[in-house]
Order: C-alpha cells, then structure tokens, then sequence
C-alpha cells in the first residue's frame, strides 16, 4: 500500500473515532439501494417456485432485505423474470418494465429467461428476454435453486454499488 | 349382459348406420366416421340405452399427412362407458360440424383445435385463436408447418395504428 493512501485511511480511522462518517450522496443511495431491492412479482413458469422456495423462512431472502415483492410494478425496483416468455407475453413484460421507476434492474432468472432454454426451437418463444429489456443479471439452471437467485441478487448489489467497476468492465476505461 | 358388451352392440348399430368402422384399441372402443356424419354420430352417442356417452371428455386433432382427424373421448358420469370417435376431415377444406350444440363444453376444445390444425367448426358460436395472439401466422401443429428462425421470432410485433 502507498504512503498516501495509508494515511488517508488512518486519517479516516481518526474521525470514526469521533463518529464522523465522509460519503458521497451517490454513495449512500446506492448502498440503499442495492441493501433493499423491491423486486416486482413476475413469476412465469416453474422458475417462479423456487422464487417463492427463495422467500420462505428456509432460504430466506429477507435477510438481505429483499423480501418485500411487490404486485404493482410502480413500487418495485428489480424485475426478477422468473419462467418462459412466450412471444404472446413479450408485450406485457415490456409494459410492466416500462412502469417500473427509475432506477430499475432486470434479472433473468433460468435459462428460459436467459436465452428460450429447452423451448428455444419452438413456434412461440424468444430466445431470452434480453431482446425485449436490457438485462442486468443471468442466472443459469432449470430452474435455479434459491441459492442461485440469492447469489444473483447479491451480483446486482455489487453491480448497483460499484458503478465505476461496471463500466470499467463494460467500457474499459 | 355387462356394460361393455351393451356398449359394442349400441355402437356396432350406430356405426352401420353412419358408415363408420369399430375397433378396439387397448381397451377403449374406437369409432371412424366421417365428418359430415358428425353430429349424428355424437347426438346418438349421447342417448345410447342403457350406456349414455354423455360427457364429453376431449377434443384433439391429428394430422395425418393426407387428412386431418379429429377425435372426440367420450366419457358418462353414469357409468363406466368411455368411448372415442374419430371423424375424417378433408386437409384442403378441413370443415367439420360443431359440437357445441351438443355441448357448450366443446367451445373452447375446438377453438384449440382451430388455433392448432386450422380445422373450421362450422356453427361455432366464437372461432378465433385461444392460445396464440390474433395475427400469429399458419398453424404450427400441422406437420408442414416451417417455424421462423430465431432472428424472426426476436422482433417484438409492432402495434398497429388502430390498436
């Protein structure tokens, strides 16, 4: 570690001990944000089980602050589309993320969702929603366990509160 | 004289009166008829003595390259009786009688079967697609149907301007 730096984080050190805490705005609602994700009820298909396997007390989501899934879209901030979108529902999906404020996030839960999954082939389904709304999280499996999605949620909360990493990786520079 | 053996000589009788022919198929009695004998098949079906075919089970479609069927299972909540009729449509004018008459039941059995195999139930109260959405092209349980590639499939329909 460099002289500079150490010495900045003794001096932080010092004023933690007088409780004082220096953030940023950005900083702080991020770390709101990603800690309480509101996700929007969108179960589809079997993936949708184990999202609810997810908020029940054995792998329990609220411990993560997660858990408060919503039925109205105006109240939520991640969409977990948990299931197979048929191309009848593509239209439906657009409009529920359409009424979700800003800032919102998508994740793709099973492999349906990812990429049409066993269904690819078939008259009615698109490959992956990620060709309706942009997509945040992929979460592989058919369908996912609970563990997964909990993993997923933790990689958006990541993604939400180091968006200089993200775009880093997306941009490189 | 036991259910099954009454069943066989009521349908044997109804198939010579509509043309039709009997098998018997893993224990189920299976009767062909042709389309337009239909409602006549099923009306009598339905007031059999003694062994009333009178629930009406399911409606399927089958293509069979050179024509379509469509089959109807016939169950009773008055009995063990279960039978299956089998009527032959035409593949270039696939039109047969509905059933709906009989019973209102059948409504959305063959709006599947319309939605699926394109077969036209004449006398339908409501003959539109139930499972796909309105502008879906082809009927893509027919063995000659070509599903569009990936890229096609991945545009989102437009809205038209009088939606």
């Amino acid at each position: 570690m460099d002289v500079a730096k150490e010495k900045e984080l003794r001096e932080a050190e010092a004023l933690m001990e007088k409780n004082v805490l220096l953030t940023t705005i950005d900083k702080v609602l991020n770390w709101g944000r990603g800690h309480s994700f509101w996700p929007v009820t969108f179960g589809l298909a079997c993936c949708a089980i184990e999202m609810m396997a997810a908020g029940g007390p054995r792998v329990d989501i609220s411990r993560f602050g997660y858990e408060v899934f919503r039925a109205s879209p105006r109240h939520a901030d991640v969409m977990i589309v948990a299931g197979t979108c048929t191309r009848k529902m593509a239209p439906l999906l657009r409009m529920i993320y359409d009424q979700m404020p800003e800032p919102k996030w998508v994740i793709a839960m099973g492999s349906c969702a990812s990429a049409g999954g066993p269904f690819a082939d078939s008259y009615s389904m698109i490959t992956g929603v990620d060709k309706i709304v942009p997509v945040d999280v992929y979460i592989p499996g058919c369908p996912p366990r609970p563990e997964s999605l909990i993993y997923g949620l933790l990689q958006l909360q990541y993604k939400v509160n180091h968006p200089d990493k993200v775009r880093l990786l997306k941009h490189g520079k | 004289m036991g259910n099954k053996e009454v069943l066989r000589k009521n349908v044997e009788e109804l198939a010579s009166r509509v043309n039709g022919t009997v098998e018997e198929m893993l224990d189920y009695l299976v009767l062909t008829v042709k389309a337009p004998y239909i409602t006549e098949t099923l009306t009598a079906a339905k007031n059999f003595k003694e062994t009333p075919c009178d629930f009406l089970h399911d409606i399927a479609g089958v293509d069979k390259m050179d024509h379509f069927e469509v089959v109807y299972h016939l169950t009773s909540l008055r009995g063990p009786q279960k039978l299956r009729v089998k009527a032959i449509v035409d593949r270039e004018n696939p039109v047969i009688d509905s059933v709906t008459r009989i019973w209102p039941g059948a409504n959305f059995m063959e709006r599947e079967a319309y939605d699926m195999f394109g077969i036209q139930f004449k006398g339908h109260p409501n003959l539109k697609r139930i499972y796909l959405w309105d502008d879906f092209e082809g009927f893509p349980l027919r063995k000659d149907y070509v599903t569009e590639p990936p890229e096609v499939r991945n545009i989102m329909r437009v809205r038209r301007a009088d939606e």
